[in-house]
């Protein structure tokens, strides 16, 4: 063989060897090393985008969509990858200050590789400028997001609540279900009560990106993203029209109303005053509007149709008669004189507003008469009106389906409080104001709206709540959440017709100008003493049409005055415009009418500054 | 009358249309998919230049079969003049482009003179082999080769294009050992560049490479000097990189060298191993079958600096997976090993040592173009031939397969023109 061909096929092996030698590394990488270079190729170019599902939408009783989804959407800039020259560029498409963009650019920039929202709250208009001139600006990307907006006059403020980005606590607390930073949470009332129905289940966009940050396509032609699914729609039992009525009638008064269907405890309407626009929590918040409506001395934040606690004042009236025929102290003929008071206050106390004479236990809650309710009073154990109030309700947390902790207890005294109170000792005297719902001892406006329910029901405690059903949009399958049961309260009807009996009298005689035209309506009125200020709070309570009841209803307005003044009106306009879909002016409504708006709330003086002794 | 040749040969000429093909769809890959809407200019007429100078490759390639033998031995040395001329002219006209001052630019066309220099090198170096008579390989016969070789290479140095000199270094050893130099030296001339290369991937490696080299070189000289000479030479190298590396060069400098073999570690991967990082991410993420044309995550998002050019291996392993990869070393084989077969039927020392020539001349490319993207080298920029775009280097090494299919075309005109 001669020495050529043996060079050839040195050659010849030395190109196999080194071949082979390249054969070997490709296997290693691409066949033995392969996950580990493929996950860093995916962390490289690939990014999950997390798709925000649109929020359910709720409706109210008559399926008006109240509060439905826009998409916004916020620009991130990757700074490291931004060409800083083009932020005027990107400021004139999106018409704002160039400071502003470059001063959130500069603070982005610290972190470089680091993705920061540069402008949030982008319309599609705006992002479609952008997305057009993207190959002139590198590192910028977006994200949708879902912003609430609310389509009625009714802005049922405090039930609604709001929603914002998930705070870090928060996100500690609920990580496990699969928040992740920057999503969105129910703050308050429904949006909080059924965020994990509402929420929806985020889904996951992969895409393709390039070394400068911008999206490149799909990755896998999309093969590997999940879908949002959008969440729950909300059916409300609250009627908008009502609602927005509602809201309409507290002009210049501090105070609250929620009006229950007595027949199932569904809300038609619930409104707290005053109150505040939602529309702002859906953009970002100036901390200088939040302060100015934490701190007003309104107390705007403050839900009082679930937190206010007051004392009933005549409200409670029924109930002590319920009581006194219940133990049989009376029945239905008894009378007792009234000459202006009760003869162990001496005149000085215990006084009534006028002298009704000899009169029975209707006409003593159709005048409201003190003297009477006192001597009910006198006669009955604090700790037996103790178990009747609280088995109406009273003094218990009741079931309202938002945030539990917003939902005020109340408080019905017995002997123990009064032995705590008076450590002296005390007398039956003592308790005797507890029978005009005076003295210790406090309520809230659910516990008002479920007794006067119960008062016409027949002795059925409902349990209120703001959601008929929950539906899924996509398959249109409808679930109803879990309520407590109602309880059927074993109470006797001859004695239930006795108190509907005054309690009709309350409106058509007593308080005639509360008398709905063509609707017959049972009610009671209070004035209640108060801390807050000189003036009493007006309660009141009814429900209409007196033989089937459909609305029950109880307001709150403080320091106004008689309950038949603020209150009283405002709830049988109410009543009115519920069962009648309108209200009717004439005659001496309309004067009626225009005068509730005279009935304001007493003006506190500014927290700020406090009042200084005279002198 | 006229001689009708039919040698032409159709393997080699199927397998450069296959590379050819294999190179313009990674090129359209890196350049056209997806991504490249948010490419400037310049990356993306990276194909359609590429096809404008496929054109002209091919023309060249038919002029080349009509040509006839005689004018390849004719014009090997003034071809060899004017890549020399063209080198001094790009030092002093030239261009500078990725620091390398090596591009001429005449009109709308820009030359990289360096790859032309390989053609007239080549031919030169094997009209030298060729009119040498008596067959016998002397020192002083070795020394012309060598200073054939390195005259180019210097003035490439010169340019600060030490990837491109660097395939004329190994070149040295493929024409010395294809002209008959003795065994055993040329063990001796390439053992210590291997051993330099594991005293920097792995200083245990390079010991025990330095003792089994030189007992193999003792059991085949039988020779104790001749082993002496072999231990100093593997063993300085050895002794000198660790020096180097740990006393001579600067921090920068070592850790050029040194990052290739964990260009991941936390002090490489943001600078100096961030092609191979990205490189091993792309090919190492294709798997068996690759991510599909234009699906690659590493490509399509431009994570790979120079993926048209230099590390256009990463788009073949990372949308063709090692299926694809094996397919391109395959071709390759087949087009090397093939070239060799065709200059040893031509039986004439000019058309052998072109054919070696070219062969290894591809070979060097090939190792240190898809070692550097898998790693398995530092970066070195050079292409990997037919694939990566470049018109110049397209042109070299396609002008060198031409004149190869050429001689063999007109093999029997030799014995005309013997010496």
């Amino acid at each position: 063989m001669d020495e050529g061909r043996s060079r050839l096929r040195i050659f010849m092996a030395l190109i196999v060897v080194i071949l082979g030698i390249l054969t070997l590394r490709l296997g290693t990488l691409q066949i033995v090393e392969r996950s580990s270079h493929t996950g860093q190729s995916v962390n490289n170019a690939v990014r999950e985008w997390r798709v925000q599902p649109p929020r359910g939408r709720f409706y109210d009783r008559e399926g008006v969509l109240m509060v439905d989804n826009e998409p916004r959407f916020t620009l991130f800039v990757t700074p490291r990858y931004f060409h800083e020259p083009t932020l005027p560029l990107l400021a004139s498409l999106l018409e704002r200050p160039d400071s502003l963009l470059s001063a959130r650019f500069r603070t982005a920039a610290k972190n470089p590789f680091q993705r920061a929202p540069i402008q949030a709250d982008v319309s599609f208009e705006e992002l479609s400028r952008v997305l057009e001139q993207r190959h002139n600006l590198p590192g910028i990307d977006y994200e949708i997001t879902q912003k609430r907006t609310y389509l009625t006059d009714a802005r049922m403020t405090h039930a609604m609540g709001y929603v914002r980005e998930i705070s870090e606590s928060t996100l500690e607390a609920h990580r496990e279900e699969g928040y992740v930073w920057g999503d969105p949470f129910g703050q308050g009332g429904l949006e909080r009560q059924y965020e994990s129905e509402v929420r929806g289940v985020p889904g996951s966009d992969f895409k393709m990106i390039n070394i400068k940050g911008q999206v490149v396509a799909e990755y896998l032609d999309g093969q590997e993203d999940r879908a949002a699914k959008n969440g729950l729609d909300l059916n409300l039992t609250i009627d908008a029209d009502l609602q927005a009525f509602a809201e309409s009638l507290f002009v210049n008064k501090r105070g609250g109303v929620i009006a229950l269907d007595p027949r199932n405890g569904e809300v038609l309407a619930m409104h707290s005053a005053p109150d505040y626009d939602l529309e702002l929590f859906t953009h970002r918040l100036d901390p200088q509007v939040w302060d100015s409506i934490r701190t007003h001395k309104d107390r705007p934040l403050f839900n009082r149709v679930t937190q206010s606690q007051f004392m009933p004042g005549s409200t409670y009236k029924p109930l002590i008669a319920l009581l006194a025929l219940g133990v049989r102290e009376i029945d239905a003929d008894y009378e007792f004189y009234c000459g202006g008071g009760h003869p162990l206050g001496g005149g000085r106390i215990y006084k009534c507003l006028d002298s009704h004479g000899s009169i029975n236990v209707i006409e003593a809650i159709k005048y409201s008469c003190n003297t009477f309710f006192f001597e009910m009073m006198r006669r009955i154990d604090v700790n037996t009106l103790h178990r009747l109030a609280t088995t109406v309700g009273f003094g218990q947390r009741p079931y309202l389906d938002i945030a539990a902790s917003e939902v005020a207890v109340g408080n019905v005294p017995d002997s123990t409080y009064y032995n705590r109170l008076f450590p002296r000792g005390w007398t039956q005297g003592n308790v005797m104001n507890l029978g005009v719902g005076q003295g210790e001892g406090e309520v809230t406006l659910i516990q008002l709206a479920r007794y006067m329910a119960a008062i016409a029901n027949g002795g059925t405690l409902v349990t209120p709540h703001l959601v008929r059903s929950m539906v899924d949009p996509e398959t249109g399958q409808a679930s109803v959440p879990d309520f407590p049961e109602p309880v059927r309260l074993d109470l006797n009807q001859t004695y239930l017709d006795i108190l509907r009996a005054g309690m009709r009298r309350v409106i058509s005689e007593q308080s005639w100008w509360l008398e709905i035209p063509s609707v017959p309506a049972i009610g009671k009125t209070g004035s209640a003493q108060n801390t807050r200020g000189d003036e009493d709070d007006s309660v009141f309570i009814m429900a209409a049409p007196a033989d089937n009841p459909e609305i029950a209803i109880a307001v709150f307005v403080e320091n106004a005055g008689f309950g038949s003044g603020a209150a009283g009106r405002i709830g049988s306009f109410m009543v009115e415009r519920y069962l009648t879909g309108r209200v009717d002016l004439s005659g001496d409504r309309g004067w009626i009418w225009t005068q509730m708006f005279n009935l304001n709330s007493e003006v506190l003086p500014d927290r700020a500054a406090p009042r200084q002794p005279a002198g | 009358m006229r001689k009708r040749y039919t040698n032409l040969d159709p393997v080699t000429l199927l397998a450069w249309i296959a590379l050819v093909i294999i190179g313009l769809m990674a090129i359209y890959s890196a350049t056209h998919g997806p991504s490249s809407q948010f490419y400037q200019f310049n990356p993306r007429q990276n194909f359609g230049n590429q096809i404008t100078w496929l054109g002209i490759c091919l023309g060249g390639m038919v002029i080349a079969l009509i040509l006839p033998v005689r004018f390849f031995q004719q014009m090997a040395f003034p071809v060899y003049g004017i890549t020399l001329l063209l080198l001094v002219a790009a030092l002093i006209f030239g261009r500078e482009v990725n620091g390398a001052k090596s591009w001429l630019y005449i009109g709308p066309m820009s030359l990289q003179v360096s790859e032309l220099a390989k053609v007239g090198t080549v031919l030169a170096v094997a009209q030298v082999v060729g009119m040498r008579r008596p067959k016998t390989m002397d020192l002083r016969f070795a020394f012309l080769l060598v200073g054939i070789i390195m005259l180019p290479a210097s003035l490439i140095i010169l340019q600060n294009d030490t990837g491109t000199a660097l395939v004329f270094f190994g070149l040295v050893p493929i024409v010395l050992f294809w002209s008959g130099l003795d065994l055993n030296l040329l063990l001796l001339m390439i053992a210590p560049a291997v051993a330099g290369y594991f005293a920097i991937v792995s200083m245990p490696t390079a010991i025990v490479f330095v003792v089994l080299f030189v007992a193999f070189m003792w059991w085949r000289t039988r020779n104790t000097r001749f082993s002496i000479v072999s231990a100093l030479m593997t063993g300085g190298v050895v002794g000198l990189a660790n020096v180097a590396i740990t006393m001579v060069l600067s921090d920068y400098q070592v850790q050029r060298i040194l990052s290739f073999t964990d260009p991941g570690a936390e002090q490489f991967r943001q600078n100096v191993g961030f092609h191979q990082v990205n490189s091993m991410a792309a090919i190492g993420s294709g798997g068996w079958f690759g991510k599909g044309f234009l699906q690659g995550t590493q490509t399509q998002g431009g994570y790979v600096f120079e993926q048209s050019t230099d590390f256009v291996f990463s788009v073949i392993g990372e949308e063709w997976g090692f299926f694809g990869s094996l397919v391109v070393l395959f071709l390759f084989a087949v087009l090397l090993i093939r070239l060799l077969q065709l200059g040893a039927n031509i039986k004439h020392p000019f058309a052998v040592l072109i054919a070696a020539g070219a062969s290894g001349i591809y070979l060097v490319h090939i190792f240190i173009n898809i070692g550097m993207a898998t790693s398995l080298l530092p970066v070195i920029g050079i292409p990997l031939p037919f694939i990566s775009y470049g018109g110049s280097a397209l042109l070299a090494n396609t002008a060198l397969l031409a004149i190869v299919l050429s001689l063999h075309l007109k093999k029997d005109d030799f014995s005309i023109y013997g010496y």
